[in-house]
């Protein structure tokens, strides 16, 4: 990796950035480059790391989340692909903290976390799948018991509206049959006619406008119902990104 | 180096590299500099410029050098009211941290 592709490619992951956050820092690095000249290039490539690296301190530092680094050990970019005198680092690293007093053995896993970089959001969500199945498994007469409490709940509330809308259909059934019996009724007794007819239409007016009313507040409630439970769903998998 | 630079003394040790200069200093000398004292990795230095900068303890401008433009880094008056503040209070740290280690010599 030369100066241009390392450019071109921390472009490319702060391009989420703002306008004025990315151009500052490609100006830096370009900068860093170009007073460091054209001898020291592989140097500062592999002092800097990866595009990744430099790019995640630089977002790490902008959005106030923490920046590992641990999590970016491996300062050249190209060794971990190559993966040579892998052992002769590991090595002397070791020794590097034996001198220093610190755990070595934390080393080697901040090392091999660096080298696993790329799986690992894998591997956590997977694991946190398989965590929260085992947890609803293990307290499952707790956990029946929620879900079907909370089945009966939403099956009330799809049940509850659409009974509107039932009894309001109901209601322009009755007005017509009503209009029509005042009709048929009219030969034989037309005073009594009369007000049957007139009862029908009102039930028949009163019927349309609730069902228009409760049609309208299914398409509001159902949908909304919808929304929340699907977010409600993502939020365990999401919970970071957002 | 065994101790580890936290955040606010790397800030103190970029403000006193960069107050040295009076013209201003660019981003590459900051952090030789800066490396001649402590141990940080060439990508650390960036963030820390670039939030001194919005503090308002730094500020910067283009200069004409060898045909682009160098990008220099001037400490503000605001940032040299937060050097002096860092300073005393890094007279305390190490006065006590000397009483602990020394038994009352103070340097």
């Amino acid at each position: 990796m030369n100066r241009m592709e390392f450019m071109t490619e921390l472009e490319r992951l702060l391009a989420d950035m703002p306008e004025e956050e990315r151009q500052a820092a490609v100006q830096y690095y370009a900068d860093y480059f170009a007073d460091a000249g054209e001898a020291n290039e592989a140097d500062v490539i592999r002092e800097l790391g990866s595009p990744e690296k430099v790019a995640e301190s630089i977002k790490a530092d902008y959005y106030g989340t923490e920046f590992n680094e641990a999590d970016y050990e491996y300062k050249d970019y190209m060794e971990k692909y190559r993966q040579r005198s892998s052992d002769e680092r590991d090595r002397s690293r070791a020794d590097y903290g034996k001198n220093c007093g610190q755990d070595t053995s934390g080393n080697g896993a901040g090392n091999r976390a660096g080298e696993e970089e790329k799986s690992r959001p894998w591997t956590s969500n997977t694991l946190k799948l398989i965590l929260i199945i085992a947890i609803a498994v293990v307290l499952w007469p707790v956990t029946l018991g929620i879900a079907l409490m909370v089945f009966g709940i939403v099956v009330g509330i799809v049940c509850f509206f659409a009974v509107l809308v039932i009894a309001a259909v109901s209601i322009l059934i009755a007005g017509g049959v009503t209009v029509v019996v005042g009709l048929v009724a009219a030969i034989a007794v037309p005073p009594a006619a009369l007000v049957t007819v007139g009862i029908g239409i009102l039930l028949l007016v009163l019927g349309m406008i609730t069902t228009v009313g409760t049609v309208k507040l299914c398409t509001i409630v159902y949908p909304a119902m919808l929304r929340g439970f699907v977010n409600l769903c993502r939020r365990p998998f999401y919970g970071k990104a957002v | 180096m065994v101790f580890n630079t936290g955040a606010a003394l790397l800030d103190a040790i970029v403000l006193a590299v960069v107050s040295r200069e009076d013209e201003g200093t660019y981003g590459y000398k900051i952090t030789q500099d800066v490396r001649r004292v402590i141990d940080v990795s060439e990508s650390t230095l960036y963030p820390v410029l670039r939030r001194l900068q919005k503090d308002e303890c730094l500020e910067v401008y283009d200069r004409q050098f060898d045909g682009r433009n160098r990008r220099y880094y001037k400490v503000t008056s605001r940032g040299m009211a937060q050097l002096g503040l860092y300073k005393a209070e890094w007279k305390i740290y190490i006065q006590k941290i000397n009483e602990i280690f020394e038994g009352g010599v103070t340097a």
